[in-house]
C-alpha cells in the first residue's frame, strides 16, 4: 500500500458540510491512508490586530468579543488581563466573580456545541440534538445575565461595565440543576456507549511528547495528560477561591478529548454555583485608568484552552502592538502528528476533536463599519442574495422564472 | 523554578549574551541577540519539563522589528519573553521550527505580516494574508490602507 504513485490528494473545505468555517485542508492519501495533511488558512483573515491598535483601552474589548463567535468573553477579558498584567492592578472581588460567571457560561455552551458537533460528525445526530437541546437553556441564561447570548460586553480594564441583575441568579441556578441532570446523563450514555467506543477510541491519538512540542492547551492538552490550566496555573478572576479540579484523560484520542469535555461541563457548573453563592458586594470596577507606557501578557483559559495576549503601551490611549493568540492556532497545526497514518474516515472527527475555531485562528472581524462600508440587516442580505441569484441565471442563460425582476 | 531562579540560571548559562529582566514573580523577559535565540531556547525547553512556545510575536519599532518569543510552562504562573531585535530593512532571525513544531505557523504569519525572514524554516509559504495582499507587509508602520485600497481597486460589495 506504499506505492507513492497511488497518491491521491483529497481537499476538505474551504467550504463543506462538516466545516462551520471556511478552511482547506489538503490530504494526501495512499488508499486509504493519510500520508499528508495541510492547512490553507487564509480565508477569513481580516487584520483585527491592526485595528486594535486604533482603538481606546475602552473600545478594543468590544472589539475583540467579535473576534469568534462563540468565545466572546475569552478574548475581551484575555485583554483586560494583559493591561491589567502591564498596570500592575488587582480588580475588585465583584468584578472577579462578574468575570467568572460569564467565562464559565461560556465554557458550558461552548463545550455543549462541541458534543453535539462531534456527534454530528460521526452520524451520532441523537447526541447532536441532545446537546443543542441542552445548551439553548445556557445561552439563554447568558441573555438574562448579560443581555445577549453571546457578546456580554461587560469585561472592561479594571472591571466589569456593569452589574449582573442578581434577581435573575434563581432562574440560573435552575437552568444549572435541569443541566447537570441532562450532562450526567449524557456522560454516562457516552461512556456506555459501544458504538461510540469502538468509533472514538485509539482514533486520532496525540501523544504527549507531540502535545508539547506543537504546543497545544486546553481539553486538546489535557486528554493527552498534560495537567495544564491556565485557570489553576495562573489563577485570574476568582479560581484561585473557589473548588474545582483540572479533568485530565490519558488516551489523548477522540474519546479522551470527549470525556474532557463532559466532564469539565460538571466541573464548570460547580464553579457557577460557588459563584453564584458567594458574589462579594462592592465596586466592580477601577473606575477610569492611566495605561502608562509598558508591555503586559495576559493568560485565560478559553473554552479550547490557552488564549493568550500581548499588548504594548506607548503611553498614549490606544494599544501600540495587541498580539493575540488564539487557542485553535496551536491545536490545529497538531493534526500533522494526530491525524498521519490514520485513514480518510477518521480524518473528520479528528479534526474536530480540538473543537477548531477558525475565526480565532485568523483574528477575523464580521462586522463591517470599522472603514465606512455599510452594514446591512437581514432584508439587505436577502436582496443581496437574490440578485446574486439573478446574475448567475442571467449568465448561465437559463431558468426564466428567476428572470423576473425581484423588485 | 520561579522567575528569580530562572533568571540566575540564565546568567550563569550565558553570561553577558542575554539580558535578564523580572517584572515580577510570574513575567520575565529576557533579551537575546538574534543568532542565540536556538541554543537559549533548546536550553529553555531541556531545563524547564513543561516548556511550550505559547506563541511569538513581531512588532515594528523605530530601531528595527521586534521578535518576541513568550514561553509558558506547563504547570506554572511563568511567562518567558524572549526578545530579539532584527534589523531593518531585511529583518531575519534564525528559525525555531526546527526546534519545536509550535513555532511553525507564528513564524510563517510574522513573515506575512511584517516581512521577516526565518533562516532554515522547512516552509515558507504565506499563511493568514490574502493572495492580493501578496506584496504588502500590513503590520509595518508604513503600510496604508487607504492606499493599498486604491491600488487594488474597491472590491465590488457583492
Amino acid at each position: 500500500m506504499s506505492d507513492p504513485s497511488s497518491r491521491h490528494v483529497v481537499q476538505i473545505g474551504p467550504f463543506h458540510p462538516l466545516l462551520e468555517e471556511p478552511v482547506g485542508f489538503s490530504l494526501t492519501v495512499e488508499g486509504e491512508r493519510v500520508v499528508a495533511i495541510d492547512a490553507r488558512m487564509d480565508y477569513i483573515h481580516k487584520g483585527l490586530e491592526r485595528l486594535a491598535q486604533e482603538r481606546t483601552y475602552d473600545m478594543v474589548p468590544i472589539l475583540l468579543e467579535r473576534i469568534c463567535g462563540i468565545c466572546s468573553v475569552t478574548h475581551s477579558v484575555c485583554f483586560c488581563n494583559a493591561v491589567e498584567d502591564l498596570l500592575g492592578v488587582e480588580i475588585p472581588p465583584r468584578a472577579a466573580y462578574i468575570r467568572t460567571i460569564i467565562g464559565e457560561l461560556e465554557r458550558l455552551h461552548s463545550h455543549l456545541l462541541w458534543v453535539g458537533l462531534a456527534g454530528h460528525f460521526i452520524g451520532y445526530n441523537t447526541v447532536f440534538m441532545w446537546a443543542w437541546k441542552y445548551r439553548e437553556p445556557v445561552c439563554d441564561a447568558f441573555e438574562m445575565l448579560t443581555g445577549h447570548r453571546q457578546n456580554s460586553a461587560l469585561p472592561l480594564v479594571g472591571g466589569v461595565r456593569r452589574d449582573l441583575p442578581v434577581e435573575y441568579f434563581p432562574v440560573v441556578r435552575k437552568t444549572l440543576d435541569e443541566l447537570e441532570g441532562q450532562t450526567e446523563r449524557l456522560t454516562a450514555a457516552v461512556l456506555d456507549d459501544p458504538v461510540l467506543a469502538a468509533r472514538l477510541k485509539g482514533v486520532g491519538v496525540l501523544s504527549a511528547e507531540a502535545a508539547l512540542d506543537y504546543g497545544v492547551v486546553g481539553p486538546t492538552a489535557r486528554a493527552s495528560g498534560l495537567a495544564t490550566d491556565v485557570r489553576r496555573d495562573e489563577p485570574y478572576a476568582a479560581y484561585a477561591e473557589l473548588d474545582w479540579k483540572v479533568v485530565t484523560q490519558d488516551g489523548g484520542d477522540v474519546f479522551s478529548k470527549a470525556v474532557v469535555r463532559l466532564l469539565e461541563i460538571l466541573e464548570s457548573i460547580r464553579i457557577l454555583r460557588q459563584c453564584l453563592d458567594r458574589l462579594p458586594a462592592g465596586a466592580i470596577n477601577l473606575g477610569t485608568l492611566h495605561v502608562p507606557r509598558g508591555e503586559g501578557i495576559g493568560r485565560y483559559e478559553a473554552p479550547r484552552g490557552e488564549d493568550i495576549h500581548y499588548v504594548r503601551s506607548n503611553g498614549t490611549n490606544m494599544p501600540e502592538r495587541l498580539k493575540v493568540r488564539a487557542p485553535s492556532y496551536v491545536n490545529i497545526p497538531s493534526f500533522r502528528s494526530s491525524c498521519l497514518g490514520a485513514p480518510m474516515a477518521d480524518v473528520m472527527i479528528t479534526l474536530a476533536a480540538c473543537d477548531p475555531c477558525y475565526s480565532c485562528t485568523e483574528r477575523s472581524l464580521v462586522l463591517r463599519d470599522a472603514a465606512g462600508a455599510r452594514l446591512l440587516a437581514t432584508p439587505g442580505l436577502i436582496e443581496a442574495s437574490r440578485q446574486k441569484t439573478f446574475e448567475l441565471a442571467r449568465a448561465l442563460g437559463h431558468a426564466p422564472d428567476l428572470e423576473l425582476d425581484p423588485a | 523554578m520561579d522567575a528569580t531562579a530562572i533568571e540566575s540560571r540564565l546568567r550563569e548559562e550565558f553570561g553577558a549574551r542575554v539580558g535578564v529582566a523580572v517584572r515580577s514573580a510570574k513575567r520575565l523577559y529576557a533579551s537575546v541577540d538574534a543568532a542565540d535565540l536556538p541554543e537559549v531556547v533548546r536550553w529553555l525547553r531541556a531545563s524547564l519539563p513543561g516548556c511550550r512556545l505559547a506563541t511569538s510575536t513581531g512588532i515594528d519599532l523605530r530601531e528595527g522589528i521586534g521578535l518576541y518569543h513568550h514561553f509558558v510552562v506547563n504547570g506554572s504562573p511563568l511567562v518567558i519573553t524572549l526578545k530579539a531585535l532584527l534589523a531593518k530593512p531585511e529583518p531575519h532571525a534564525p528559525t525555531l521550527a526546527t526546534e519545536t513544531a509550535a513555532a511553525d505557523w507564528i513564524e510563517r504569519e510574522i513573515h506575512d505580516l511584517l516581512g521577516v525572514r526565518f533562516d532554515g524554516h522547512p516552509d515558507e509559504r504565506r499563511l493568514l494574508k490574502d493572495a492580493s495582499m501578496a506584496g504588502e507587509l500590513p503590520l509595518r508602520r508604513d503600510f496604508d490602507p487607504v492606499q493599498f485600497k486604491e491600488r487594488i481597486g474597491e472590491r465590488p460589495e457583492f
